[in-house]
């Protein structure tokens, strides 16, 4: 049910938040310089199988997304392999710039343990109620699926929607009659 | 220009009352990081430095990031020296200090001088090694760049430790070790040249010339010997006359690359030189070596000649007519010194070094393999395209940096 209830959500109001992000602003920490954020953000580079997001001293990851306007976020969907894919992954919305120290320090928004299933592209619906007003989001993947040094995440996609904001770059001035 | 909050770790443990350095290492240190901080301040005046000492009763952070340069130079004043130094905790505290930095979007940094390290305890130096390598890799996974000044005696395998540290931090190469012997030339001169100033080959080099000049006084070490500070147009005219013989010898260079393999390996020694030096960005350092060193090279010179059953006389000649004109303006050497070998028609000995180096695919596997020299670095190629031209003179002062840069790596 949870399935089919995502997939129609998906398709009716819920779209794609790529547009939302705030690129200046984003960051990952830990991220293997010559596979970086970008292979599994950004349009084209995440379909691209080949492209992933490596972690460099470890396993663990740590990506700050800001968005331009105040999103609602419903569902996210993590991609990548069977043994390198990450595992655990805990949100956390509107916490600015963390650090790999006080990820412990207050309880993540939500909790998802991916599966196989998940890996393959199946979305994982979160909990809609703690992301109503999200401005930034912090993705924090814990570990990977086989417990191996290097995590490869292929892409990460968004899905929500936005709450009636203004986005102030849109704004233009009235003429004077 | 990048912007940054730095952390600086002093040692001030009871061996640096040494007077190695002159005129005592804690003064050396203290000389160095002013001027650090006034590099930080200037290339980007966003940028922030705090100060913490290792040794003592323990690590005391001394001032915390602030962009106020009077701050930092006043709490340098009344420190007093004791105690053993503790690495591990000094660099975890520095980072402490950079976590709560006020502007987040400065790229994080610590430099640390380690004069003289108990490191964790005095215990085998693979135990230590492994703590750094944690520690490093900490430092890494929270993209902290991490610059170590090794100075003062190596007991215990410190350097061995250190480049350990700085293998596990080193991420695309924002970190670097330094290691200056004792000598007589200043450790705050030693460090001008070093990426540690020049903050990977940009910004802070127009305040580090002028402070070489500053702090030497007398003779002027800038290339061409003018200083582009006090007349930037005769500078610059001097730096285009140059380029435009470059140019014209790049072109007849180009026809004598078959010779190439005969020159394999002195030229792979002024391959590795060269590079070096182009990176640096010049410095009244360099030519004050130059000038010591100068009989080693020409003994060096000539047991490269006969080691490759080259006429030896005509490189004597050049080796005379370079050290009279190397002493003050190099580059002014260097075009007096291609001008002849062109009218004389030399081939032979122009062919010596710089054929191998118009040798373009040759130079770029020697420097793919140098540690630390990225062939694709914009800055190396261009040192690659007027490489052909870089004669005796340039080989000179590049060959006795060498064994200088060898040890700093």
């Amino acid at each position: 049910m949870s399935a089919a209830d995502s997939a129609t959500a998906i398709q009716r109001n819920q779209v794609d938040l790529l547009d939302f992000i705030d690129w200046s602003g984003v960051e990952c920490l830990n991220q293997s310089s010559s596979h970086s954020l970008s292979n599994a953000l950004k349009q084209g580079y995440r379909e691209d199988e080949g492209l992933n997001l490596e972690s460099d001293a470890d396993e663990q990851l740590l990506i700050y997304i800001p968005f331009n306007q105040v999103i609602k976020l419903h569902s996210i969907v993590v991609m990548g392999s069977e043994e390198d894919g990450p595992k655990t992954v805990k949100l956390f919305a509107n916490r600015e710039h963390m650090g790999f120290s006080n990820v412990s320090d207050f309880p993540p928004s939500d909790t998802a343990v991916l599966s196989p299933d998940n890996l393959k592209g199946k979305p994982v619906v979160l909990k809609y109620v703690k992301f109503q007003n999200v401005r930034s989001l912090t993705i924090f993947i814990e570990d990977n699926q086989s417990g191996s040094e290097i995590t490869k995440v292929q892409k990460i996609a968004l899905y929500g929607s936005t709450v009636e904001t203004t986005d102030m770059k849109g704004l233009k001035k009235i003429e004077d009659h | 220009m990048v912007l940054e909050a730095t952390m600086i770790c002093i040692d001030n443990s009871e061996w640096m009352r040494n007077g190695d350095y002159a005129p005592s290492r804690f003064q050396a240190q203290a000389d160095a990081i002013n001027l650090i901080c006034g590099a930080k301040t200037q290339s980007n005046p966003e940028n922030t430095v705090g100060v913490l000492t290792m040794a003592g009763k323990g690590v005391r952070v001394l001032v915390t990031p602030t962009s106020d340069l009077g701050k930092i130079l006043a709490c340098m004043h009344g420190l007093e020296i004791g105690g053993e130094m503790n690495l591990a905790a000094g660099i975890q505290v520095a980072q402490l200090a950079l976590k709560h930095r006020q502007n987040k979007k400065q790229q994080q940094r610590i430099i640390v001088f380690a004069g003289r390290c108990a490191v964790i305890a005095c215990s085998p130096v693979t135990h230590d090694k492994k703590a750094l390598e944690m520690i490093g890799k900490k430092l890494k996974k929270n993209s902290v760049a991490l610059d170590i000044v090794n100075f003062g005696e190596d007991d215990e395998g410190k350097t061995e430790k250190l480049e350990a540290l700085l293998a596990a931090v080193n991420n695309n190469d924002t970190s670097h070790i330094v290691h200056v012997p004792a000598g007589p030339n200043a450790l705050s001169d030693v460090l001008i040249s070093t990426p540690i100033f020049t903050g990977d080959g940009e910004g802070g080099s127009g305040f580090a010339a002028s402070a070489a000049a500053a702090s030497a006084g007398g003779v002027s070490g800038f290339e061409f010997g003018v200083d582009p500070n006090l007349d930037p147009e005769l500078a610059l005219a001097l730096r285009v006359s140059m380029e435009e013989e470059r140019a014209r010898q790049e072109a007849a260079a180009k026809k004598a690359a078959e010779e190439a393999s005969k020159q394999e390996k002195g030229g792979e020694e002024q391959d590795a030189t060269m590079t070096e030096r182009a990176s640096e960005g010049t410095s009244e350092a360099d030519n004050k070596k130059n000038e010591i060193a100068d009989d080693d090279n020409t003994l060096l010179q000539q047991a490269l000649a006969m080691s490759m059953d080259e006429p030896t006389s005509s490189q004597d000649l050049q080796d005379t007519e370079m050290s009279d004109a190397a002493a003050e303006d190099p580059e002014l050497a260097l075009a007096l010194q291609l001008s002849v070998q062109d009218s004389t028609k030399d081939s032979s000995s122009q062919a010596d070094m710089s054929t191998l180096l118009a040798d373009q695919s040759f130079v770029s596997s020697i420097l793919a393999s140098l540690p630390g020299v990225d062939p694709n670095d914009p800055s190396v190629k261009e040192v690659l395209a007027s490489m052909q031209n870089q004669s005796e003179p340039q080989q000179k002062q590049g060959e006795d940096k060498a064994p200088k840069k060898e040890e700093e790596k």
